[in-house]
């Protein structure tokens, strides 16, 4: 499944504070973009405003058409969303299997009393998604971990997790907030393989913040450069580093 | 018209004593960000503690306030030394606990030592009156009101003319940058706790004086601080005071004027009547401020 | 084929003394028994609200005195079997608890917790005032346990097989009954997608929201169940106490519920009823200490110091409670070769792995 995805004019501004400003872009089906720029460009900000965690001051967003901004964070698995957070938001005292089957909690439908009963739909459907869960965490090769604490893992292995649990959601457009960042470069390559293994598989809309910019450069077919909130540069890879402004701003400083 | 007058002067004293107590958790919440269930409990400590020295031991009636704040506050410091510090910041419900704990245990080991049977204060003030015009009260209320007013002026000129007042107010905003910047962030944390004795064992001494006593249900008097500060805004100083002028008003109105409808005791219960529509109505109280959620 | 193992024998051994504990023990061991079974079916309650969800309320004197007041309507005033006024408590409480928990689950952390503080202390004053359902402050009583031809009418015994069975042992089988039915409730729901939601809501509440959890509604699900077994323990408590007032129902009482939940092991199985052993048969305990006599010091006083020190000790040094230690021993005896997974040793997770802070809501970071 896959979803457009479209931007225009927004702004975001907490009292004096203007994380970004005037951002406007378009991401089409299935395309994978990547939003690149200097720490304190505004990325994150305006990730957590595309997942409606913060309400924008001005401009439209919209998903396959639809206005995003009238939705509030938990409509966004239903719309389709699903996002990974740079700083993780695991629950540190579930295990891997439990984390990633809260993914599948929009999928599900068991109310307290069906739980309760336990047989019937409860037992059904926590076999059939914890099958789809298992599947995910063999694609981030983290089966082995089904049963383990997430707080016990290494980073690396948390940040398979945190992706696992995006793609078992089933969404149609993934909004990866450094998926790769603090892991070690053996495991980058493993895990950008793995997002354009569901990319190839799923035809997913993927957006993607990074700094590694191998892997912003090999996998985007798009790619925005921001700098201090502002949109300086949009384009293929080769524009982008082809441009002057984005040379100076950005490129020039220590990459990966 | 003289009722009200009386109700409303009555108010003022119940609410000034309230307005301590509420300044004393909401002093504790600037610099730990915690609230010290166990407020009532030093409260009620306090009380019990000048009891015992002034009528028990002659101890004069000032010193035993210093001797019984001594105690009190470094009952308190020791105890978020020892045991507050240990939780981290975000564990808000372990805190809350934790305190809870300590109020209920104090209780029991109050009640242990000085059994449940009303006791005096051993207050100098007696049965005296004040009176003005159609209004009187008791003398120890006057006396009430008017250190309160003292205390509060003194905390207002600590809290906004002082660089401990400056670390408060820093640390309580951001305990990593004050921190950084050199603030003693656990010197002010000790500091505030034992402000909060010295306002307990005050708040104690005015909330028992004649013509009321020193018993257990003290500690539930001191609850209707809670009020006081949510209305006045958990991180508000100058909240808490107004709150709780106000919380003691209000509950004097609602004692002098409460219909029969509402059954007995209404007046003990309106405090948290108002607390649950404020709560609903504007959380944060009136001086309080919103708290930042950083993603 | 089920293997014989040193945990399953002594579960088996534990089953045994269970069922035979009213037969061999005295009827004051029985009747301190019974407490604490009802009581650990509350705790359950509390488990589930602040244990799973992580919403720390002290409302649960409020609702188990609506579920004792129901059954006092119910089975006292309108004589309906204990088949009716049993589930009828638990339903009373937690239609209420659903009608309030919208507008508490609005509130965070400290603010829940001091306005279910609040709903405790102006639930007493409407008991002392509505005496038409409660007897006002000098109380009403609360009907025995009667379905058909079962009566735990006072006075009244039970031959079954070779047993006289008196009114002690009878509750106490009756509430065994219902204890393992609660239980069974809160493992299938820690297991199933409300559970988990609940857990997620605990650990980072705008973690959950963006998976799709419906925050609200999983917070309000969670108080309408806690709700339901507080007023079913407190029909029963009231029915096995045969009266009760106004008082009782304090946020005293509240207090005993949570630290019992924390004190055996929060968002756990067996946790609430330990819990619910320690503290509530503590003063029973206590009471038969020889030199406490003497010095005419109430039981509940040393009882209130010894869980606040047990509750503090539990919070800073085992956060996972006493069936964490449980866990802990019975994972060393059953696999003695194998270590617990080590903690992470490629980076630092963005969060210092906290395996040892309590599941008790830490609902600000996602």
């Amino acid at each position: 499944m896959s979803a457009t995805f479209e931007a225009e004019n927004l702004s975001l501004a907490f009292g004096k504070v203007v994380p970004f400003e005037g951002v406007s872009f378009s991401v089409d089906a299935g395309e994978i973009f990547a939003i690149i720029g200097p720490n304190g460009a505004g990325k994150t900000s305006l990730f957590n405003t595309l997942s409606r965690v913060y309400q924008p001051q001005t401009g439209t967003l919209r998903l396959e058409g639809r206005d995003l901004l009238r939705s509030r964070p938990r409509d966004l698995a239903a719309l389709g969303v699903a996002r990974t957070f740079q700083n993780l938001s695991l629950f540190a005292h579930m295990s891997v299997l439990e984390n990633v089957l809260v993914g599948r909690h929009h999928l599900m439908r068991s109310g307290p009393l069906a739980a309760g009963a336990w047989f019937g739909r409860t037992r059904r459907e926590e076999r059939e998604h914890g099958f789809k869960a298992q599947e995910a965490l063999e694609l981030l090769r983290i089966a082995d971990l089904a049963d383990t604490p997430v707080s016990a893992l290494p980073y690396g292995q948390q940040k398979r997790v945190e992706l696992a649990r995006a793609i078992t959601m089933e969404p149609s457009v993934l909004l990866l907030d450094e998926p790769v960042a603090g892991v070690a470069s053996q495991e980058r390559a493993a895990m950008a393989q793995v997002i354009r293994d569901v990319h190839r598989s799923s035809g997913v809309t993927i957006l993607l913040v990074e700094h590694d910019m191998n892997m912003v450069m090999s996998a985007a077919d798009r790619v925005m450069v921001l700098d201090f909130g502002k949109v300086i540069a949009l384009g293929t890879p080769p524009e982008i580093q082809a441009d002057p402004a984005v040379v100076n701003a950005y490129l020039g400083k220590a990459a990966s | 018209m003289n009722t009200l007058l009386q109700a409303l002067v009555s108010g003022l004293s119940i609410g000034s004593t309230y307005a301590l107590v509420a300044l004393g958790f909401s002093v504790v919440y600037r610099g730990s960000r915690v609230i010290n269930f166990a407020q009532g409990a030093m409260v009620l400590a306090g009380a019990y503690l000048v009891s015992w020295l002034a009528l028990d031991h002659g101890v004069p009636f000032i010193a035993a306030i210093v001797l019984a704040i001594a105690v009190v506050a470094t009952g308190g410091m020791l105890f978020d030394a020892t045991i507050l510090r240990r939780l981290t910041a975000k564990d808000i419900n372990s805190s809350v606990i934790i305190t809870l704990a300590l109020s209920i245990g104090l209780a029991a080991v109050i009640e242990i030592c000085f059994g449940t049977t009303q006791r005096e204060l051993g207050d100098p003030w007696g049965a005296d009156t004040v009176s003005v015009g159609a209004v009187s009260l008791p003398a120890s209320r006057v006396w009430g009101i008017g250190i309160s007013i003292l205390v509060a002026a003194a905390f207002v000129l600590l809290d906004r003319g002082t660089r401990f007042g400056l670390a408060m107010r820093a640390s309580a905003s951001d305990e990593e940058a004050a921190l950084a910047v050199g603030v003693p962030v656990w010197r002010v944390r000790s500091l505030t706790w034992a402000i909060a004795g010295v306002l307990a064992v005050i708040g104690g001494v005015f909330l028992t004086a004649y013509p009321s006593s020193v018993t257990p249900t003290v500690s539930s008097a001191a609850l209707a601080a809670f009020p006081a500060l949510i209305l006045g805004g958990l991180d508000s100083p100058s909240g808490a005071l107004l709150g709780g002028v106000v919380i003691g008003i209000v509950q004097v109105l609602a004692g002098t004027y409460q219909p029969t409808w509402l059954g007995d005791n209404f007046d003990t219960v309106a405090p948290y009547a108002v607390m649950i529509v404020i709560l609903l109505v504007r959380p944060y109280g009136l001086l309080g401020t919103r708290p930042a959620e950083r993603i | 084929m089920t293997q014989v193992t040193p945990v399953r024998c002594f579960s088996a051994l534990l089953l045994v003394a269970c069922l035979a504990t009213p037969i061999v023990m005295s009827p004051g061991f029985v009747s301190v028994c019974v407490f604490v079974l009802i009581a650990a079916i509350g705790a359950q309650g509390v488990n589930v609200v602040t244990g799973y969800a992580g919403q720390l309320s002290f409302g649960h004197a409020f609702f188990l005195a609506i579920g004792a007041y129901t059954a006092g309507v119910l089975g006292g005033d309108h004589g309906l079997s204990a088949l009716i006024w049993v589930p009828a408590a638990g339903i009373v409480a937690a239609v209420i608890g659903a009608l309030i928990a919208p507008t508490a689950v609005r509130l965070r952390g400290l603010y829940l917790s001091i306005v279910t503080i609040a709903l405790v202390l102006v639930g007493q004053y409407l008991f002392v005032n509505l005496d038409g359902l409660t007897g006002g402050a000098a109380g009403r009583s609360i009907p025995a346990f009667r379905i058909g031809t079962l009566d735990l009418s006072p006075g009244r015994e039970l031959q079954v097989g070779p047993w006289q069975l008196g009114r002690d042992q009878l509750y106490y089988y009756v509430t065994l009954v219902l204890l393992v039915l609660v239980c069974l409730y809160v493992r299938n729901l820690g297991r199933s997608r409300v559970g988990r939601a609940m857990l997620a809501i605990n650990e980072g509440e705008l973690g959950a929201a963006v998976l799709g959890v419906n925050t609200t509604r999983v917070k309000v699900v969670a108080f309408a169940l806690s709700a339901f077994f507080a007023g079913i323990a407190g029909a029963l408590y009231g029915s096995y106490l045969s009266y009760v007032q106004p008082d009782q129902w304090s946020l005293i009482l509240s207090v005993e519920y949570v630290a019992a939940v924390i004190i055996g092991g929060s968002a756990t199985v067996f946790g609430p009823v330990l819990g619910a052993i320690v503290v509530f048969a503590l003063p029973a305990v206590i009471e038969k200490l020889p030199f406490l006599h003497d010095t005419g010091v109430a039981p509940a006083n040393v009882a209130a110091i010894i869980y606040a020190v047990v509750i503090i000790a539990v919070l800073l040094k085992m956060p996972r409670g006493l069936i964490g230690l449980v866990d802990t021993f019975t994972r060393r005896i059953s696999t003695p070769n194998k270590l617990p997974p080590s903690a992470g040793d490629g980076g630092l997770p963005a969060e210092p792995p906290a395996v040892l802070a309590p599941r008790l809501g830490r609902s600000q970071h996602p």
